[in-house]
């Protein structure tokens, strides 16, 4: 696979070039400045004809404005050679705008024999990324530089898309099928990820991080988030539910308001109290730690009514979290939500950091 | 006989015309008058424009500042779900053909009206009747899908009540785009007089005709989509959801089917239009007449090959990928043509930088733009990137909006003195048009920066750092609204105190200027004499009658030969 575009120049600048002239973000993976460069060349053409098509209707418009209301007499009506001329130019310019875009095509979609695999979730409204050590990020991409990384995505609801604009990829997760994109970061650091396809409420908030790492620190970044939660002593379980509970703020709040699903406040609540919630279908169900665990594995086997208006509640929380989070992340939410006055106090999440509640075993014995 | 009234200076128009022709309210909901018809179009097209004109303004002021500005999010979604649908299908689609060509197109050709007059007069009830199910369901809980009603988000994915109303309104508002364009193809075979051969035609009416073509051969596929949308999320019957066994991808396919055309049934008559301005306007022959002719049918036809080039990311097959590039890029030669046609057309001529030559040379600059930055995105390697970002949003807003409406209001302008009779003020006409330029390019240029640095489209919140951008893309919007307030104005004024036009204001040459202002009930008394269109040197000017009449020094006038 090569890539005979990239100029030797553009390969050595990549990285630390801010990015093309015109507008584009800063370039972070190899791609980034073969597709700027694309990209400059098309401005480039597209600016000379805009600026030929202007300059040349500002003269007429100066040059032969009207000062009288003699009719205009003649004139050339057409001119074949003229016309087949202004035909040809810009079909030669447009093979060439094609040729060059699709060359840069062919990597994108080419992603290398020996790339490191990412599995990618989008649901309604965050991305889970589940490694191959069996370590799981909510709306974090953590990626090695200097190493193709190749990403296959699913949905479990509607249509997203996975875009990171600093490597210029984009592709769009689509339920029922396997998508996939692939790239090679050039430069350590924090860039956005965004979903570019239209999903809903809270589409704009469907964004992220992807942190580039050299590759030891890769390493060792992945290799604490797989282990990190077994070593999370059961008294401090619910402490680490704050740490994933960024993949459900977008539908349930801590302090009692309502969004798109039932607020934790009401839910912890009728826990405390051992009340019962009213379900969509009129009947009533006791809110226990048995309830608690079975909501976040079979979210939509009982579907809440709102505790004010009676309606039901849109069943649109995914139902992959169980499998994504593993049985003892689900545990520290399950815990979370039941002491939820202690974790978050009025409604205010408190700062949990990972290495205050972790007991390496070395410490522990 | 009616052009040589038409020819004497007449301060009051001598007896009866389209609109005193018959009197009250029963006469304008039941005529078959295509003037009629296309007045009543007309209004309505214009109000559907100022409704989602409002709700674009309420978009951009909500994005004014990252978080919530003046709507939460779910009202977000509705807002810029009903502006693009019902600028969409309300609006663009049939203004130019359905308003202005309902208007126009048998004058021009030379016909007493259109083939299927009472066809014609139920096409404007089924866009009225789809207007009511776009109105019920926006009462029905509203629509957030975005126009584009995407699955399965639009069938399982949300929880908002309109979908199947609007579904519904897109299946009818089709047939009436279906009525029309069949009515004018069968018009232009049928109705044209001796003596208009198909080269003598004015551009305007090749490229109606050939929007016919698009609308009759590509809307039902829409119809046929939404029906389906329809059915999946009323019966759960699996067609396009993954979880009942269909494909997400499929609808996509049907749905671009259907609406790239659809992108030249909105810009292919504003060209038509530009033909027309930028000829009469400056009195010089069109250059080139077959080039151009020829182009708007070369553009139908490829406009039916490349509607893939949406869905370079939707996971369709890189192969096809390459393929929709590849053909995309062959709409980009015709498009050229024509602009540097009508450049050609410039050249030398005797331009009146009146209202509507402004605004169609308004559209040579912001179709130049919308045009350009169609390579960015039908270039495969680029599109990646700027797929579903502001960039798509202002490439499309520069063809929709800055090339097809810019058209269509400079059309107006262009025919609103044979239309109502009136002049409307050349200064504030002007004026208006320099802030609806101005605006537009400040609101939209500015997306194509954010589109270009990331920043992905339908988003009610944003990063901070989009936010200047966004600042100065509200600010225009509200420039370009006072210049379309300016033109609501000015023009209602023309109609009660406005100067009495003339036969002839412009000098244009085609049959619709050799008939009184406005035109008489029956268009012609006599069978016109039909000749060069784009030949102005048979017109001079009367400073009495303030508008051209034909040369006292010629053998005939134009309705006697």
């Amino acid at each position: 696979m090569t890539f005979d575009l990239c100029l030797p120049a553009i390969l050595a600048t990549a990285g630390q070039r801010p990015g093309s002239i015109f507008g584009m973000p800063e370039q972070a993976s190899t791609i980034a400045g073969p597709i700027d460069l694309i990209y400059d060349i098309i401005t480039w053409i597209s600016l000379f004809f805009f600026v030929l098509i202007v300059v040349l209707m500002v003269y007429f418009m100066i040059k032969y404005r009207r000062t009288s209301h003699v009719a205009n007499t003649g004139g050339l009506t057409h001119h074949t050679p003229l016309e087949v001329t202004w035909t040809v130019i810009p079909l030669i310019l447009v093979i060439v705008i094609f040729y060059v875009g699709l060359k840069g095509y062919v990597h994108l979609t080419t992603p290398p024999e020996n790339a490191y695999e990412i599995k990618a979730t989008g649901q309604r409204w965050f991305w889970t990324f589940n490694y191959p050590n069996g370590a799981t990020e909510t709306n974090i991409l953590h990626v090695p530089k200097d190493w193709p990384v190749k990403i296959t995505m699913r949905s479990d609801d509607v249509l997203h898309a996975l875009f990171i604009p600093a490597f210029r990829v984009k592709q769009d997760v689509v339920p029922g099928k396997k998508t996939h994109l692939w790239f090679e970061a050039t430069r350590t650091g924090e860039f956005d990820l965004f979903c570019a396809e239209y999903c809903g409420t809270q589409h704009s908030l469907m964004i992220g991080k992807t942190i580039v790492y050299d590759q030891d620190e890769f390493e060792a970044v992945i290799d604490d988030l797989a282990r990190w939660i077994d070593q999370v002593p059961d008294d401090k379980l619910h402490l680490a539910g704050a740490l994933s509970y960024n993949q459900c703020l977008s539908c349930h709040t801590l302090d009692g308001s309502q969004m798109i699903g039932p607020s934790f406040k009401e839910t912890y609540d009728l826990f405390k109290s051992g009340g019962t919630r009213t379900l969509a279908d009129g009947s009533r169900v006791t809110v226990n730690e048995e309830y608690l665990r079975k909501s976040i594995l079979q979210p939509l086997g009982e579907i809440a009514a709102d505790s004010a208006t009676g309606a039901a509640y849109p069943s649109s929380m995914p139902t992959g979290i169980g499998t994504q989070l593993g049985p003892r992340k689900v545990e520290s939410m399950v815990q979370f939500i039941m002491r939820l006055d202690e974790v978050a106090p009025d409604g205010k999440l408190l700062e949990v950091k990972k290495e205050d509640i972790v007991v390496k075993p070395s410490e522990s014995e | 006989m009616t052009t040589i009234e038409a020819t004497k200076p007449i301060p009051e128009p001598a007896g009866d015309n389209y609109l005193t022709h018959t009197t009250g309210i029963m006469s304008w909901l039941g005529t078959l008058d295509h003037k009629r018809i296309g007045i009543m179009y007309l209004v309505s097209v214009l109000t559907s424009f100022f409704v989602a004109g409002i709700f674009g303004l309420l978009v951009r002021t909500e994005l004014i500042a990252p978080g919530q500005t003046i709507v939460d999010a779910d009202t977000y979604n509705r807002l810029f779900t009903l502006h693009g649908a019902i600028m969409v299908f309300l609006v663009i689609i049939p203004s130019v053909p359905a308003s202005l060509g309902n208007f126009v197109l048998p004058i021009m050709l030379g016909a007493k009206d259109v083939a299927f007059p009472r066809l014609n007069l139920f096409s404007y009830y089924l866009w009225v009747t789809g207007a009511v199910f776009a109105v019920g369901a926006i009462l029905m809980g509203g629509v957030d899908t975005g126009w584009t009603f995407y699955v399965p988000y639009s069938t399982t994915g949300t929880a908002m009540g309109g979908v199947v109303m609007v579904a519904t309104a897109v299946f009818i508002l089709g047939f009436s785009s279906i009525f029309t364009g069949m009515n004018f193809i069968v018009t232009i075979h049928r109705l044209r007089p001796p003596g208009m051969t198909w080269f003598r035609m004015p551009l305007f009416l090749w490229a109606i005709y050939a929007t016919g073509i698009l609308q009759v051969m590509a809307t039902p596929v829409i119809g046929i989509t939404v029906a389906l949308l329809a059915v999946e999320r009323s019966f759960g019957i699996g067609i396009f959801d993954p979880s009942l066994g269909g494909d997400p991808v499929l609808f996509q396919h049907f749905f671009w089917f259907y609406s790239h055309p659809a992108v030249y049934i909105m810009i292919l008559p504003a060209m038509g239009i530009i033909s027309e301005l930028i000829s009469v306007h400056s009195h010089k022959h069109i250059f080139g007449y077959k080039f151009i002719a020829f182009s708007s049918v070369a553009i139908a036809i490829f406009s039916f090959l490349v509607w893939g080039h949406h869905m370079f990311v939707s996971s369709q097959s890189p192969l096809m990928n390459v393929i929709f590039s590849a053909i995309t890029f062959s709409v980009a030669i015709p498009s050229a043509v024509k602009v540097f046609n009508w450049l050609a057309t410039l050249y030398k001529g005797s331009i009146s930088l009146n209202t509507p030559m402004l605004y169609a040379l308004s559209f040579l600059f912001l179709f130049g733009i919308g045009g350009l930055t169609g390579l960015h995105l039908g270039t495969l390697a680029t599109d990646i990137h700027l797929h579903d970002t502001y960039f798509v949003v202002a490439h499309f807003h520069y063809v929709m909006m800055g090339s097809a409406l810019i058209a269509m209001i400079g059309g107006l302008h262009h025919w609103w003195p044979k239309m109502t009779g009136r002049m409307y003020s050349e200064f504030w006409g002007r004026i208006a048009c320099g802030l609806v330029f101005v605006g537009f390019n400040v609101t939209f240029f500015t997306q194509f920066v954010l589109g270009s640095k990331g920043m992905p489209r339908r988003y009610w919140d944003y990063l901070p750092e989009f936010t200047v951008y966004h600042v100065v893309s509200t600010i225009g919007s509200y420039v370009m609204a006072l210049g379309f307030f300016i033109t609501a104005a000015y023009l209602i004024h023309s109609l009660f105190g406005g100067r009495r036009a003339p036969a002839n204001p412009w000098g244009g040459r085609s049959l619709e200027w050799q008939c009184t202002s406005p035109p008489p009930h029956d268009n012609f008394a006599t069978q016109p004499h039909v000749g060069d269109c784009y030949d102005f040197s048979v017109l001079e000017w009367d400073e009495q009658e303030q508008g051209y009449h034909w040369r006292h020094d010629l053998a005939h006038e134009p309705g006697e030969g």
